[in-house]
């Protein structure tokens, strides 16, 4: 709450006794971590005894930084052990251990992946699908949404309600439909059926997020312009898309990361291998646990990496964006 | 030709030429398609808000075709009799033999929407509908085991997100590493987290019962037991949801001005008190959005279930759309289209009536669309 750091008088007084209550948990929580370290070494050196130690005693001497601490271990322990399973050799794959790095640790998941799987292909599948889907998403939405940024045109507030309103939708009551569209037109098992499935909501979410950037954008920018002697085409396209460059990158990434792992309309609606794409590659993989764990594995990492590093590198405007869509301050 | 995990060239040169054409064919066709209509209205009917309709008009057709259409065609599938069976009648290229007298009627809908809720015998109700095999998938335990898994998850999402939020916004080191771990549920693709989290319920391998067995409890066979195995996908749920509320609730809570607790704290105000009487309050217009857009989510989370469980065991753990998914694509249902287009209606409505009633009394989206 409040980050007031003011002397607390309880505080002082019990300086003046000897400890503080902080030295105090100081010392708690290191007799913890020592009681850990003992224990591990009474248990044939198990080392869940030491950090379950370690972390108690955290947790007495700084409770916040105790939780924070566990609750990043909750957060990144799977992840990390879908890096050790990839990691492990082909004869420790069903081992039990919960070690981050296997012993033995080997590649030999990942040339099996790239060997007995078409892993790149439905990578190739997926990542072709996913830009023609931003691209066109962005390409569509920039325009609308700089209308109902700067316009008060007749049905604006129903047709941006409706906007809000589309992101209810099950998206269930989408696939039946869709479904039944795709297969009439023989679309089925085409690329093309899929992204003229997923446009149906990208655009109105790239849409909504637009408007938003473009509402914080001043009106006078276009109207000096325009006095200079653009018109009001001229200066949407040489001033308000130029300073919309982070914007048009969020609506970008979101419907990249949207199509990227999407999983439930591609199963409907591709079904031949060649044109799997990686979500349904890697299911079916699962399909068969004994063998393909480590193929699995090896094949999330190098599908989840790239999506890591897109979202840390640009957390702070895609959190923003979000937060652009549903909160005005 | 075949090249390394299945990748040649034919299959490249194939896709491009599938996708390329059509970006650009979309390009070249915004373009065109504003130029014309802007030269149409403007200048032949002398519209006032001309650019603004032209601006429009891409995305406008963009969801009249590709949202629109295909809601009112799932209306429209309420109304017809579509299952496996009768797919070649509602094609528009006759592929074979029909029995289908007429393809879409009034007296379809009665049968569709009816099966929904009650299982009919003779022109009398004998029991609830079944809407897929077992009589634990009848409308009214599905509903309310929707609102059981929609009510838990919001809960510890929200008094997670929360304690970590508060925690956060202290003064304390090492806040962007935190941030960093913390938020990695929510950037991984959600195929990933179901299919691992399925595999680390596994019964022998999964990590779960490994650390379970080390504390000395009993393992258990998650997703075989029905009760083990709805425990397990709300678990996952939960450790997805939260860091969308600490991110949320925390840039809320920075934006919250220390003066107000200084104030407060001179006319002697308690921590709890500062709590309920000024940061309550001021997160309300970031809290109510987030709640709202988490029930939505939330109620129609369907990737995660079908994933992890398919439903199952003897689909106990189905929520109201993994059902609808189940009946209209699931190995359990003979692709009634039809019936499912009925009960996604219905669903809709109840999705819509909680929006109305919750929005209405909360206020809560309105900030949204009164600009």
């Amino acid at each position: 709450m409040s980050t007031i750091t003011q002397p607390k008088p309880t505080a002082v007084r019990r300086q003046q006794n000897g400890l503080t209550s902080q030295q105090i948990r100081a010392v708690i929580g290191a007799a913890i971590a020592v009681g850990g370290l003992v224990l591990m070494v009474a248990n044939q050196m198990n080392v869940a005894f030491l950090l379950v130690g370690l972390l108690l005693g955290l947790l007495v001497w700084k409770p916040f930084h105790g939780v924070l601490v566990a609750y990043s271990i909750i957060s990144v322990y799977p992840v990390l052990r879908i890096v050790s399973i990839s990691l492990r050799p082909s004869t420790g794959l069903l081992s039990r251990s919960l070690d981050i790095i296997p012993a033995g640790a080997s590649l030999q998941s990942y040339s099996n992946l790239f060997n007995e799987e078409p892993f790149l292909q439905w990578a190739w599948n997926s990542l072709s699908i996913t830009v023609a889907v931003s691209v066109i998403g962005v390409a569509v939405a920039a325009t609308g949404a700089y209308a109902f940024s700067r316009w008060r045109f007749f049905g604006r507030r129903p047709a941006l309600i409706f906007l809000l309103t589309t992101q209810m939708i099950p998206a269930g009551m989408l696939v039946i439909p869709i479904y039944v569209i795709v297969a009439q037109l023989g679309l089925t098992n085409q690329i093309i059926g899929l992204v003229l499935a997923y446009i149906s909501t990208a655009v109105p979410f790239s849409i909504w997020i637009l408007k938003g950037y473009y509402d914080t954008i001043p009106p006078d920018l276009e109207e000096a312009a325009m006095v200079d002697g653009c018109n009001r085409m001229e200066a949407f396209w040489r001033i308000i898309l130029p300073l919309s460059t982070p914007a048009l990158s969020i609506v970008f990434l979101f419907n990249f990361l949207g199509a990227w792992s999407e999983f439930i309309v591609a199963k409907v609606i591709l079904t031949a291998q060649s044109v799997m794409t990686w979500p349904l590659g890697l299911n079916q993989l699962i399909g068969t646990f004994q063998t393909d764990w480590g193929k699995y594995a090896a094949g999330s990492v190098l599908v989840t990496v790239p999506v890591l590093l897109l979202f840390m590198w640009q957390s702070k405007y895609l959190i923003s964006g979000l937060t652009l869509g549903s909160v005005k301050s | 030709m075949e090249g390394i995990s299945g990748l040649s060239g034919d299959v490249i040169l194939d896709t491009l030429g599938q996708i390329i054409p059509l970006v650009i064919g979309v390009i070249v066709g915004v373009v065109v398609l504003e130029f014309l209509l802007y030269n149409l209205l403007a200048k032949t009917f002398k519209l006032k808000n001309a650019l603004a309709y032209t601006l429009l008009a891409p995305a406008a057709i963009a969801i009249l075709a590709f949202m629109l259409y295909p809601l009112f065609f799932n209306v429209l599938l309420a109304f017809s009799d579509l299952k496996r069976d009768t797919f070649n009648c509602y094609s528009p290229i006759a592929l074979g033999e029909c029995e289908l007298d007429h393809l879409y009627g009034l007296d379809y809908a009665v049968e569709n929407f009816t099966d929904v809720f009650f299982r009919v015998r003779d022109g009398e109700i004998i029991g609830w509908g079944r809407l897929l095999r077992t009589a634990d998938s009848t409308f009214p335990v599905l509903l309310g085991r929707t609102i059981l898994w929609t009510v838990v998850n919001v809960i510890f999402h929200f008094s997670g997100g929360l304690a970590l939020a508060l925690i956060m916004n202290q003064k304390i080191r090492f806040k962007g590493i935190y941030r960093a771990l913390i938020v990695i549920p929510w950037a991984l693709p959600g195929v990933i987290t179901a299919l691992t989290w399925k595999q680390e319920f596994h019964a022998e391998y999964g990590f779960v019962n490994t650390l379970m067995q080390g504390i000395g409890l009993e393992p258990i066979s998650w997703l075989r037991d029905p009760v083990a195995a709805f425990v397990a996908v709300v678990f996952v749920n939960i450790w997805l949801g939260i860091p969308f509320y600490m991110v949320m609730l925390l840039g809320g809570l920075q934006s919250i001005s220390v003066e107000y607790y200084e104030a407060a704290q001179m006319d002697g105000a308690g921590a709890l008190e500062r709590f309920r009487f000024i940061t309550m309050p001021l997160l309300r217009p970031i809290l109510i959005p987030a709640v709202t857009l988490d029930v939505i989510w939330t109620f129609n989370k369907l990737d995660l279930i079908v994933i992890m469980t398919g439903g199952g065991p003897e689909e106990k753990t189905n929520i109201l759309v993994s059902a609808l998914y189940n009946a209209a694509f699931g190995t359990a249902a003979t692709q009634q289209l039809g019936f499912a287009a009925a009960f996604s209606i219905v669903i809709f409505f109840i999705l819509f009536l909680f929006a109305i009633v919750w929005i209405t009394s909360s206020g809560g989206l309105k900030e949204i669309y009164d600009r």
